[in-house]
C-alpha cells in the first residue's frame, strides 16, 4: 500500500517555526550563522542537514556573511526591458563590487534577483526591505548615500 | 472601454490604514450576511453558482475547492491566501494588498466560516516585506472591531523562492520544510497544511468573495464569459507608456489592454503569464482574454519590434532554472538542458537538431514535471518555434 | 474493520482488479507488467521524483507517476505507450547528461539501475550538454564512500536513514540543478556521523554509495546484458 509522503521528513508541527526562526537570523545577524543552525536543530528536534537544507533552499537566506546592507537589482524581463543592466553597471561603478560580492567595508552587498512585483515602476531594486523604483543611473548615488 | 471595478473597487478610494473608510463602503455587510442569513452550505452554493475560478493561473473553480474542503472529514482545516505573487511582470497583488487589505481579510474570514477553518494564514513573498505592517494593522483593526471571532489570521513570510507559489510547495514552506513540490492525489482540500483539509486561494480570487455575497451569485454570473466569470487584473509592463494595474470584464481583447489602455505602439509580441505563460504574437492580438483562451495570473508584458525573441525565451529559463525547486528530474535537468541549447541560439551557434530536441524536451518536460513549473516550462519555447521558428533558424551555425 | 473494496481498472487493454489504496505501479507488478522505477523502492514512502514510471491515463493531461498514484474504479491506464516511451527516455538522457564518472570505472556498473533503465530504454549517448555535477569522492568514513558526481537525486538514501535506519544522517540542501544529498554542513561523511549500518548503501540505485574496496576488487555483479 502507498504510504504519504509525510513521512519522509520530520512528523510534526514543531517545524513550522523552523523558517520563521531562520528568517529572524537573517535579519538580524544578517546571515545564518552555523551555530544558529545547530542551535536550531537541537531544539526543534531535526537533523542539522535539514535546517542546513530549508536555509539554503531560499535565496533570500545566506549561510555566509553579507555586508550591512543588501542590495538586490531586478533582473528579470520587465526591469531588463528598462534597462536594468545600466542600474547593474552604475551600482558596480558605485561601490566597486560586482554581483554576489561585499564591499571589503561590508557595508554592502550586491545581489541580483527575479522578479520583485515592481515591474510598473521599473527598473527597481530593494535594498533591504525598502523597494526603489524608476530608478536611473543618475540616482544611484544618491540612493547607496542614504545607506550607513 | 471594458474596464470594470469590482476587485478594485475600494482602491485608491479608501485609506488602507483605516478600517473605517472601508466600513462604509459595506466593508464586512458581506460576512455579517454569510455569519447571520446563511449556512456554510449556501456560502458554498453561492461561491459555486457565482462560476468564480482561480485568480492565480490555474482557473479551478473556487466554490468546488470550497465544497471539497467543508465535506472533508476533520475538524482541523485551513484557509491559506497566496500572496506569493512571483510570476514574472506580475504585481497586481501588491497593488491591491497597498490599497485594500480590508476587502483581503474579509474575504478569508468568509472563506473560514464557509469551510469550517478555525485558521488563516497570508502567506507573502519576501519581496513584499514592505507591505507586512500595513497587512498586520488591518488583520489587528479587523480583530478589534471583532469580525475575527471565528478565525485567526496570521502572516506567513517566504524567503524568496518563486516556486512557493505553487500550492503544495507554499504548504510546505508554512511548515517551515523546503518548499518543494508534493504529488498529487491527494489534493490540498482533502490532505493540505500538515495533512488537513486546506483551501489554498489567490489574494485576488478572495478579493471577489465579499461582493458575490453581497450582490448574489446571479449578479456575478451576468459579468464575462460563457466559462470565466467576472472581471480580472492584470499587470501591464514593458514596452507600454502607460504599465500599471487594469481590472477589466473576462473576455476583453487583449488588443485594447495593450494598444488602448496601455497605450503600446509597435507590438512585436505579448508574453500573457509571465515567465510560464503564452507569448502571442502581434497578428493574434485580437484574442481575447478568458480562461478559454489565455490567461494565467495576469501578466501582461509586451515587447516591441525591437526586441529579440530569443533573448527573451533565454532570460525567461534561466530564470525557470534558477527557481526550479530541483526535486523531480524533467524540471531540474530540463530546464538546464534548456537553457545551454538556448544560450547557443542566443549566441547564433545553434545546430541544425538542437530544434527537435527542444521540442521532444519539451513534450517530456510538460508530460512528466511533477508540479505546474516544469510541466509550464517549455511553454515559452514551444510558443516561440510555433510564431518565431525563422529567429531561431536564422541563428543556425 | 472497513470492507476492503475491489476495484477494476483497464491496464494494457486487460481488465484486472486491485484493492482500494494500492498505486498503479504496485498493481501492474501484480499483473507482470514491468514499469521502470529509480526513486522508488517498497521500502519507503514514495516521492514521485525521478519520474521514470510515469504512465498514460485516460482523461488526464500529463502522464501520471505510477509509484503515487493510486488506482481508481474504471481507470484506464498504458503502461508502455509510444508517448510513455519517449518521456521515460528523454529522462534517463537528462539523468545521464549530467552523470560524470564512466561505467568502465564504476564499481557498482552492474548493478547499476540507471544503466539498467537506459539499456531497457535503448537510451544511446546524451544529446544535452548539461552542466556536469562534479563532486569529489567522499572516502573519509570506513564505512561509507560517496561519490556524489554519481548521484542522481532519487532521495533513496535520504529516506532509507531516516525511515529504516532511524536516523537522520542525510538532508537535501540548495536548489534546483545544484540541488545535493549533503550531511550536516554539507561536510564530506566521516564516522562519526554514520555507523556501520549499510542501509544506504544497498538502496542507492548507482555508484554514488558503496563500501569503501580494495583496489583491484571485482566489480559486483555479473556483467549488464542488454535485453532484447
Amino acid at each position: 500500500m502507498s504510504k504519504g509522503q509525510e513521512g519522509v521528513l520530520p512528523q510534526g508541527k514543531e517545524q513550522e517555526n523552523l523558517l520563521v526562526m531562520l528568517e529572524r537570523a537573517q535579519s538580524e545577524f544578517g546571515y545564518v550563522p552555523e551555530e544558529f543552525i545547530v542551535e536550531a536543530a537541537h531544539s526543534l528536534n531535526v537533523s542539522i542537514s535539514e535546517v542546513y537544507g530549508v536555509a539554503t533552499f531560499y535565496s533570500f537566506l545566506s549561510t555566509k556573511p553579507l555586508g550591512k546592507n543588501v542590495i538586490r537589482i531586478c533582473k528579470s524581463l520587465p526591469c531588463y526591458l528598462k534597462n536594468s543592466q545600466m542600474i547593474i553597471k552604475s551600482v558596480e561603478d558605485e561601490i566597486g563590487i560586482k554581483p554576489g560580492e561585499t564591499t571589503p567595508d561590508g557595508k554592502f552587498s550586491f545581489e541580483l534577483t527575479n522578479c520583485i512585483g515592481a515591474c510598473d515602476e521599473a527598473p527597481a531594486m530593494l535594498i533591504n526591505n525598502d523597494v526603489h523604483v524608476n530608478l536611473t543611473p543618475g540616482k544611484i548615488s544618491q540612493i547607496l548615500k542614504s545607506y550607513k | 472601454m471594458s474596464e470594470k471595478r469590482i476587485v478594485l473597487k475600494n482602491c485608491e478610494v479608501i485609506d488602507p490604514r483605516h478600517i473605517t473608510t472601508y466600513l462604509t463602503r459595506d466593508g464586512f455587510r458581506a460576512l455579517e450576511k454569510a455569519q447571520k442569513e446563511m449556512t456554510p452550505e449556501e456560502i458554498i452554493e453561492e461561491v459555486k453558482a457565482s462560476g468564480l475560478r482561480g485568480r492565480g493561473g490555474a482557473g479551478f473553480p473556487c466554490g468546488l475547492k470550497w465544497e471539497l474542503a467543508r465535506n472533508a472529514p476533520g475538524d482541523e482545516k485551513y484557509v491559506i491566501c497566496n500572496a506569493d505573487e512571483g510570476e514574472v511582470g506580475t504585481f497586481k497583488d501588491r497593488y491591491i494588498l497597498q490599497n485594500d487589505p480590508f476587502t483581503l481579510i474579509e474575504g478569508i474570514a468568509i472563506a473560514a466560516h464557509a469551510i469550517g477553518a478555525k485558521q488563516g494564514y497570508i502567506y507573502l513573498r519576501a519581496e513584499y516585506h514592505h507591505l507586512l505592517d500595513s497587512l498586520v494593522n488591518a488583520i489587528d483593526q479587523a480583530k478589534e472591531r471583532g469580525f475575527l471571532q471565528h478565525v485567526d489570521i496570521d502572516i506567513r513570510e517566504g524567503a524568496g523562492a518563486y516556486v512557493c507559489g505553487e500550492e503544495s510547495a507554499l504548504m510546505d514552506s508554512i511548515e517551515g520544510k523546503r518548499g518543494e513540490v508534493r504529488y498529487r492525489p491527494p489534493f490540498p482540500p482533502t490532505k493540505g497544511l500538515w495533512g488537513k483539509p486546506t483551501i489554498i486561494n489567490n489574494v485576488e480570487t478572495l478579493m471577489n468573495i465579499p461582493q458575490i455575497i453581497l450582490n448574489g451569485a446571479s449578479w456575478f454570473n451576468q459579468i464575462g464569459t460563457e466559462r470565466s466569470k467576472g472581471t480580472k487584473v492584470f499587470s501591464v509592463s514593458g514596452d507600454v507608456k502607460r504599465p500599471g494595474v487594469y481590472e477589466l470584464v473576462l473576455g476583453t481583447r487583449l488588443k485594447e489592454l495593450v494598444e488602448e489602455l496601455a497605450l503600446a505602439e509597435k507590438v512585436k509580441m505579448v508574453q500573457v503569464g509571465g515567465a510560464t505563460g503564452r507569448l502571442v504574437p502581434y497578428d493574434m492580438i485580437d484574442t481575447a482574454l478568458s480562461f478559454e483562451t489565455i490567461l494565467g495570473a495576469g501578466a501582461i508584458t509586451v515587447f516591441d519590434q525591437s526586441r529579440d525573441v530569443i533573448d527573451i525565451v533565454y532570460r525567461t529559463m534561466e530564470f525557470l532554472a534558477e527557481e526550479s525547486c530541483g526535486k523531480c528530474a524533467p524540471c531540474r535537468e530540463g530546464t538546464e538542458a534548456m537553457v545551454e541549447i538556448l544560450g547557443r541560439f542566443f549566441r547564433s551557434e545553434g545546430m541544425e537538431k538542437d530544434i527537435r530536441v527542444l521540442e521532444e524536451l519539451s513534450s517530456a518536460m510538460m508530460l512528466s514535471s511533477l508540479c505546474g513549473l516544469g510541466q509550464a516550462a517549455p511553454i515559452p519555447v514551444t510558443d516561440s518555434l510555433q510564431y518565431f521558428r525563422n529567429d531561431y533558424e536564422n541563428r543556425i551555425k | 474493520m472497513r470492507k476492503i473494496e475491489k476495484i477494476t481498472v483497464t491496464i494494457d487493454g486487460s481488465q484486472v482488479s486491485g484493492c482500494e489504496g494500492m498505486t498503479i505501479l504496485e498493481l501492474a507488478q501484480q499483473n507482470g507488467i514491468d514499469i521502470p522505477t529509480l526513486c522508488h523502492s517498497p521500502e519507503l514512502t514514495p516521492i514521485g521524483a525521478c519520474r521514470i514510471c510515469v504512465v498514460a491515463v485516460e482523461g488526464s493531461r500529463t502522464l501520471v507517476g505510477s509509484c503515487h498514484t493510486p488506482i481508481t474504479q474504471g481507470m484506464v491506464i498504458y503502461t508502455h505507450s509510444p508517448k510513455v516511451l519517449e518521456t521515460r527516455k528523454v529522462i534517463v538522457e537528462l539523468l545521464l547528461a549530467s552523470h560524470c564518472g564512466s561505467c568502465y570505472m564504476c564499481e557498482k556498473a552492474n548493478v547499476c539501475q540507471l544503466r539498467k533503465i537506459a539499456a531497457d530504454l535503448e537510451v544511446g549517448l546524451p544529446r544535452f550538454q548539461t552542466r556536469k555535477r562534479y563532486y569529489p569522492i567522499e572516502d573519509v568514513s570506513p564505512y561509507i564512500q560517496r561519490d556524489l558526481s554519481k548521484c542522481v537525486l532519487c532521495w533513496r538514501c535520504v529516506r532509507a536513514c531516516n525511515e529504516i535506519a532511524k536516523q537522520n544522517v542525510f538532508g537535501i540542501a540548495y536548489r534546483g540543478f545544484n540541488s545535493k544529498v549533503v550531511v550536516d554542513f554539507d561536510q564530506p561523511i566521516d564516522k562519526e556521523v554514520c555507523q556501520d549500518c549499510n542501509v544506504c548503501i544497498d538502496i542507492c540505485p548507482t555508484g554514488a554509495l558503496s563500501k569503501p574496496r580494495e583496489v583491484g576488487e571485482e566489480k559486483k555483479g555479473r556483467p549488464l546484458v542488454i535485453s532484447s
